[in-house]
């Protein structure tokens, strides 16, 4: 074949990179048919498995509502503890990362304890301790806090997630923020910005960015986390699911049942972080 | 001139980072309004150190800064060393090798950063003035894209626009164009050397010798924490007294 000299912008695409580019749209084509007929047999191999088992389906849908009326304590808990897991992550993270002292070693022991210690022993410690500890502090003299400290449980199971959500949290806030470049920091300073100011303008927006994918994360695990307050009698998803389940020995069922609906809970929180993923990533090369 | 105070004024400065290493070893060095000052030295003769000593992202041992009448000494701690140093940072506008521009802004965003969050301006006043300065650093149309989508000479022009949208009375440069492919050193001193004919006082860490050379007004030698020697391009480059200096730019030539 003769050699011929392309000038760029000019000739066109010769015909062997044709080929090639055509191979790799074929590749990419297949792929995603593949794909798809592996998702088909997927669901439909559980839908047959499903129904060679003898699931009672009109029983499922008849304890639907039933079961769903208890996705608003799930929710309600989730969401409160997400929330306060969000703060004490930050305020652990900066005092982790402090040079004071004080709250440095506040920071790091909250940290090691509550990542020490089994979130069943939290819950319950949250829930039947604090009133034993109010009772104690009554006699030394302080009138009323044993009933402060006496918690419902809701409230308890609320705290008792996110202070332990929080310490996990920690320790991804302060990876984020140091992951970020010293050099970020300087620039910001010699500009005349104040620690805080560097913080929340410069540091901050760009630690989110990294910390998007493990907070997710944290937050999927804590959704099914929140059934752990079933433990102290709160009628949420799981709990309810199950009392019926044994109930009409069709615990197979119910718990299929409620499964699913954890599943479908995770997956719409998974297609959000993916959305905010999306959008943080402007300006990075990477992505675009 | 010859009458008011010098704009820069560092007064037996030292930088001890550990017993073992001592970096600056009592600097002393006046530059005037309008000056431009190039500082030439071997790597880790602490240039770099004494330019970041002057807005404080290193803690002088000892010694003190004056930067446009605020002055600071080493070791002095009072209430009003953190509001002093942050006036001496808004006064000074500094580049970096790494250009440092904030990756999650756009440029224009970038610009603006300092007068809206540092000044207090409103935003409307404060993009007016950017677009001028992207304007005189020839970077209009990239405006509203991210740092990441610029080359690198266009990244530090833009750092350069930063810096300048603070409107500061003296401009660091710390080896600007060191990170840089060559084809693209040129545009980046093409802005330096326009900044310096508008009358900007600048104090600049370069190996760029066109720059050293055709602009600065002194040039400075620096090793191991001291000055060799100071003068005109002209005596430095031709005519060098120190052998050390003459070592140093057979080195560099």
């Amino acid at each position: 074949m003769k050699a011929k000299t392309m000038h760029p912008g000019t000739a066109g695409i010769p015909l062997e990179a044709q080929r090639v580019l055509q191979q790799i749209e074929t590749r990419k084509a297949k792929y995603k048919r593949n794909m798809f007929i592996a998702f088909v047999i997927l669901i439909a191999f559980m839908t047959i498995s499903l129904i060679v088992l003898g699931l009672d389906f009109k029983f499922m849908l008849k304890w639907l509502p039933f079961v769903l009326a208890g996705s608003g304590y799930t929710f309600l808990v989730a969401f409160l503890a997400i929330s306060l897991a969000c703060i004490l992550a930050v305020v652990g993270a900066l005092g982790r990362l402090s040079k004071n002292p004080i709250f440095n070693s506040i920071a790091t022991s909250y940290v090691s304890l509550i990542r020490g210690t089994p979130l069943l022993v939290q819950v319950y410690m949250w829930y039947l301790a604090l009133p034993q500890i109010g009772k104690a502090l009554e006699g030394y003299g302080i009138p009323g806090i044993q009933r402060i400290l006496t918690l419902p449980a809701v409230p308890a199971g609320i705290l008792a997630l996110g202070v332990c959500y929080g310490a996990y949290m920690t320790e991804t806030v302060r990876a984020g923020i140091q992951s970020i470049k010293i050099g970020q920091t300087e620039a910001a300073k010699a500009l005349g910005m104040t620690t805080t100011q560097t913080m929340k303008r410069v540091i901050f927006p760009q630690a989110l960015r990294v910390i998007i994918p493990p907070v997710s994360n944290e937050f999927i695990a804590m959704i099914k986390d929140s059934s752990l307050v079933s433990l102290m009698g709160v009628w949420e998803l799981s709990y309810r699911a199950i009392k019926v389940g044994r109930r009409h020995f069709q615990s197979l069922e119910m718990l299929i049942m409620v499964a699913f609906i954890y599943w479908i809970m995770c997956g719409l929180l998974q297609f959000i972080q993916e959305k905010i993923e999306k959008r943080m990533a402007r300006g990075d090369r990477r992505i675009s | 001139m010859e009458n008011s105070r010098p704009m820069v004024k560092i007064t037996n400065v030292h930088k001890v980072f550990t017993k073992k290493l001592h970096v600056l070893c009592g600097i002393n060095l006046e530059v005037n309004k309008g000056e431009t000052i190039v500082i030439l030295g071997a790597s880790g003769s602490g240039k770099s150190t004494l330019l970041r000593c002057i807005n404080f992202l290193e803690e002088p041992t000892a010694g003190s800064i004056e930067v446009d009448g605020t002055v600071i000494n080493a070791g002095e701690d009072d209430k009003t060393r953190e509001n002093h140093i942050l006036e001496i940072r808004k006064k000074t506008g500094m580049c970096f090798q790494s250009f440092n521009l904030f990756p999650h802004m756009t440029v224009l965003e970038n610009i603006i950063e300092g007068p809206t969050t540092v000044l207090g301006q409103k935003k409307k006043q404060a993009v007016l003035y950017a677009e001028e300065l992207l304007d005189w650093v020839g970077l209009t149309e990239k405006r509203d894209e991210h740092p990441s989508r610029l080359s690198g000479g266009q990244q530090q022009r833009v750092a350069i626009a930063r810096s300048l949208a603070m409107k500061p009375k003296v401009m660091l440069f710390d080896e600007p164009t060191s990170a840089l492919d060559p084809e693209l050193v040129g545009e980046v001193v093409d802005v330096m050397e326009r900044l310096a004919k508008e009358g900007m006082t600048i104090i600049a860490v370069t190996h760029e010798l066109h720059f050293a050379r055709d602009v600065a007004d002194r040039v400075l030698i620096m090793d191991e924490g001291v000055w060799v020697e100071e003068g005109t391009p002209e005596k430095i480059f031709n005519n060098p007294d120190k052998e050390r200096t003459r070592q140093f730019l057979a080195h560099i030539l």
